[in-house]
């Protein structure tokens, strides 16, 4: 009998280990949270203004390195198919407001930059390292998360626009 | 929500059994001996079709319509709802960018406009910022307005009101206007009785 619960409780020992590293929470699926948030440039934006066009989400941190390599190739992304109906926001979870917003004028890139200084937004999002990508539909529901950044993950984002915007 | 389903599921079953879906169910042998229809029209039981997809899609409008304000009421009992809505009139000497409401001390709500919200209020619209619970008795409700006043200048203000919660729900007004004679914006709390 001991041996018996000894096995069924090393099974699901490893059913739960092997089960662990998909279980990370996503939002995909499901409606993207919304949020309004002031802009580099003073304004304020809202997520759900943008209903009715693809949205790309990038939540960025100065401290992440992948982020400053991250957010040229996305401005190479927004140049390209803004036209098509694509948006692009660039939404920093920094701190430091000063120092986001140096980070980001030194960017220099052409879609808008948010500023989250809460702690609301990084629960709604389920944030787990920066930097993390996620894609909304037009009908604003979540459909692709992206965690982290490696070079060449810009032609992965560019499949999943491509496949959004013809929908 | 169940109800809804419920409800969702009789409105589809009803609809499946109409007169209108038997009729079109029948209609082959009139089809045939009906005057030919110009080439590119719609058949008749397409139209049929169409027109109960519609009438579906009306329902489950209305019936959304329904499930919200059974939850409102739910959630929002009239003898303990309080409603802060946000007006502003004209608008010539403040550009709104953010209202925070405290009551009684406490913050309950903060929200920042976009431009398009913005122009909405300008163009007569009232929203309604926060929709909560609150005890019978007295209370006391600061708002904080903050945008661009005249001459493009940063600009903070604040209006306090002291009110009775009564049996009722309760209504009340964040209001921006002009005061021309000052050239400056005015804020106020409008308690609706």
């Amino acid at each position: 009998m001991r041996r018996i619960l000894l096995a069924g409780s090393l099974a699901l020992g490893a059913t739960w280990a092997a089960a662990a590293p998909a279980a990370a929470p996503t939002l995909v699926g499901r409606d993207a949270p919304d949020f309004a948030l002031k802009t580099l440039d003073g304004s304020n934006l809202r997520l759900s203004e943008f209903r009715g066009q693809v949205v790309l989400v990038n939540f960025w941190a100065r401290w992440a390195g992948d982020s400053r390599q991250e957010m040229p190739a996305l401005n190479k992304i927004n140049a390209t198919y803004q036209r098509a109906g694509l948006v692009v926001l660039g939404v920093s979870v920094d701190d430091d407001l000063r120092r986001a917003r140096e980070f980001a004028g030194a960017m220099k890139v052409s879609y808008p930059i948010m500023f989250d200084t809460g702690t609301d937004l990084g629960r709604d999002y389920l944030l787990q390292k920066m930097p993390m990508t996620i894609l909304v539909d037009r009908s604003g529901v979540v459909r692709f998360s992206h965690v982290g950044y490696k070079h060449g993950d810009e032609r992965i984002y560019l499949d999943q626009i491509r496949e959004l915007l013809r929908e | 929500m169940v109800v809804g389903g419920m409800l969702l599921a009789c409105a589809w079953t009803a609809g499946a059994e109409s007169p209108a879906a038997t009729a079109a169910a029948a209609a082959p042998g009139a089809t045939i001996a009906a005057p030919a229809a110009p080439a590119d029209a719609p058949p008749a039981e397409f139209k049929t079709l169409d027109q109960e997809v519609q009438g579906l899609k009306k329902d489950v409008i209305d019936l959304n319509k329904d499930l919200f304000v059974l939850e409102e009421e739910l959630l929002f009992p009239a003898n303990t709802q309080v409603a802060v809505y946000v007006s502003m009139d004209v608008g010539t000497f403040f550009a709104l960018d953010s209202v925070t409401v405290k009551i009684d001390n406490k913050e309950v709500k903060n929200y920042l406009y976009t431009a398009r919200e913005a122009d909405a209020l300008l163009k007569g619209g009232v929203q309604q910022i926060y929709l909560g619970n609150l005890k019978v008795g007295k209370h006391e409700m600061v708002a904080f307005f903050t945008g661009k006043g005249p001459m493009e200048r940063d600009y903070r203000r604040g209006a306090t009101i002291n009110f009775d919660k009564g049996v009722g729900a309760k209504y009340l007004e964040l209001k921006i206007t002009d005061k021309v004679a000052k050239h400056q914006p005015e804020f106020t709390i409008k308690n609706w009785e």
